[in-house]
């Protein structure tokens, strides 16, 4: 599996979530999908869990966000893949990507920083098609206004 | 039929009890006096003890009244608060939110003090004040602090201040049997929003908004005993809002939680809103805690602290991070939900948005969605301001019988 296969994933969740194409999304996903939002709290010298999910959980959430209230300005997710590296014996790879997302008001388009992190994504390479098993989010930015309801 | 201007301006048609003039919001001449007269006199929770176990460790703290502040565990591991001030040249003592600190050596110009707030070392001191001026001379500003309820460290930067005790009365009743372990923060955020900070707490003090939140409709107002859930205000301004059971597996996707809280009822709620801007938060596995930081009229700083046994195994502590994130954390549902309510009432009350009112007129035998909360709240506002929220600057007469 070479390289470009592998970015080439990672850069279709992000389009595919900044779409709000969900189901196209957890496609991308196998079954054993794990997603996870992380940071460090400096105040509280603590590691934290903002998010944690199973892909069962995840379709749960993005179905219940319809019957919710929210912020409606989208966010963008900007990736670059720094590093990626693949165990052939596990059939499996790594990858760690520098992560931007910016949100834009509905009301006149302005467009700001919203947070920035890592994905660290383990992506499964056993068959022709590549898919996401984990994805931790770690997030640098822990000052997220009123928040959001869509994970990054 | 909509309203003309003069009509939009009436006096609304309640006592002048139920309804505040919106400008007490926004005005910046107000929100200096509450500063003075509210929050540089109040009890205030500044950390939690779990955040600072050891001896010389300590939380940095922007106190509402305006003032930093430093909480340090002594070498004797007392817990003291001190103005995070340099008594030299008025620079920053500790830069960062929290660490472990021998002593507190200013970086300006190296004068050290100790927990205790004593001054420890002056560079060249002899050199510069021969004997006019000393270490004696340059002690560290203490504040007064108590640890309590719940073990979270309280604050009064006022040192002729009523007892921690005194301030809280019977309000913490209905919580403290159930806040008498050991507890510990797990997590920790803030949130700025451009708001006024009596409107959040506005929020916490009335359910009536459950009808912004799907996750309380479906677990809660749906459910058997919502509408006995009742307020009882309490001496200071301090408001109870009594339990009731939340039948969680109600929200497609959740379930029953499963660990509880020690002697709390299967899904019970405690909710205790505390003037004049803390509110404890028991919701069956977890203690949440807000404590608001108002920055100016229309800006303030909310920090969010969630807490579970210090005695949880791994897997129970994890359950209750799990339970918190599904409606607490940055991306849960309904913390998000009650940010974008108060961010749309800062943005519609801006000064010369003319917005006029607000109104408190619900009246339901002191039940859930009665605005009996938000009343207690302003009576005591009231009293300590010297102002009258319906007319804060006595402008209007109003007639006795209202």
């Amino acid at each position: 599996m070479d390289r470009t296969a592998i970015q080439d994933v990672i850069y279709q969740t992000c389009l595919l979530l900044d779409e709000k194409n969900f189901d196209a999304f957890l496609d991308l996903c196998d079954d054993e999908f794990r997603y996870t939002i992380t940071t460090y709290s400096t105040e509280i010298r603590k590691d934290m869990i903002w998010l944690d999910h199973d892909k069962k959980g995840m379709r749960n959430l993005f179905d219940q966000l319809p019957r919710h209230n929210s912020d409606h300005s989208p966010i963008t997710r900007h990736a670059t893949v720094y590093k990626v590296e693949v165990d052939e014996g596990r059939r499996e790879a790594s990858a760690v990507s520098v992560l931007q997302v910016y949100k834009t008001d509905l009301d006149g388009g302005a467009t700001t920083l919203f947070a920035v992190g890592k994905y660290v994504d383990t992506i499964k390479l056993d068959s022709g098609k590549p898919r996401l098993v984990k994805r931790v989010v770690k997030l640098d930015t822990r000052m997220l206004g009123i928040g959001y309801h869509i994970p990054f | 039929m909509s309203k003309t201007a003069a009509q939009w301006h009436e006096t609304p048609k309640f006592p002048s009890s139920h309804y505040v003039d919106s400008r007490i919001y926004t005005d910046q001449q107000l929100f200096d006096e509450e500063r003075q007269k509210i929050f540089n006199k109040t009890w205030y929770i500044a950390c939690h003890e779990s955040e600072i176990p050891n001896a010389f460790d300590y939380r940095t703290f922007q106190h509402p009244g305006g003032t930093p502040l430093i909480i340090v565990r002594g070498e004797d591991m007392k817990v003291r608060a001190f103005y995070n001030i340099c008594p030299h040249r008025g620079n920053t003592l500790l830069y960062d939110p929290s660490g472990n600190a021998k002593r507190i050596t200013c970086i300006f110009h190296a004068w050290s003090f100790d927990t205790q707030g004593n001054c420890t070392d002056i560079s060249r001191e002899e050199q510069g004040y021969q004997k006019r001026f000393c270490k004696a001379d340059a002690a560290l500003r203490e504040v007064k602090s108590e640890l309590g309820y719940g073990g979270f460290v309280w604050i009064n930067v006022d040192d002729n201040c009523v007892p921690l005790k005194t301030f809280v009365g019977d309000a913490m009743g209905e919580l403290d049997p159930y806040i008498g372990m050991p507890l510990e923060v797990f997590h920790y955020h803030r949130a700025i929003v451009d708001t006024n900070f009596k409107l959040w707490h506005d929020t916490n003090s009335e359910f009536y908004h459950d009808y912004m939140h799907y996750f309380n409709r479906v677990t809660g107002m749906m459910q058997p005993g919502y509408f006995d859930r009742k307020c009882v205000g309490y001496d200071n301004g301090h408001v109870l809002v009594g339990s009731m059971e939340i039948k969680y597996d109600a929200y497609s996707g959740s379930k029953e939680r499963g660990i509880g809280w020690p002697g709390l009822a299967q899904g019970g709620w405690i909710l205790i809103d505390l003037f004049p801007g803390l509110t404890y938060n028991l919701r069956t596995s977890v203690l949440r805690m807000d404590t608001m930081i108002p920055l100016s009229p229309n800006k303030v700083m909310i920090e969010y602290r969630g807490l579970g046994l210090k005695s949880d195994s791994p897997a129970e502590r994890a359950q209750r991070i799990f339970d918190h994130n599904t409606i607490w954390g940055p991306f849960g549902r309904n913390l998000h939900e009650d940010l974008l309510g108060v961010h749309g009432q800062g943005r519609a009350m801006r000064p010369g948005t003319d917005s006029r009112w607000v109104l408190q007129g619900r009246e339901e035998n002191s039940t859930i969605h009665d605005e009996v909360g938000m009343r207690h709240y302003y009576a005591e506002w009231s009293r300590l301001m010297g102002r009258k929220a319906f007319d804060p600057y006595g402008e209007r007469r109003v007639s006795a019988a209202a």
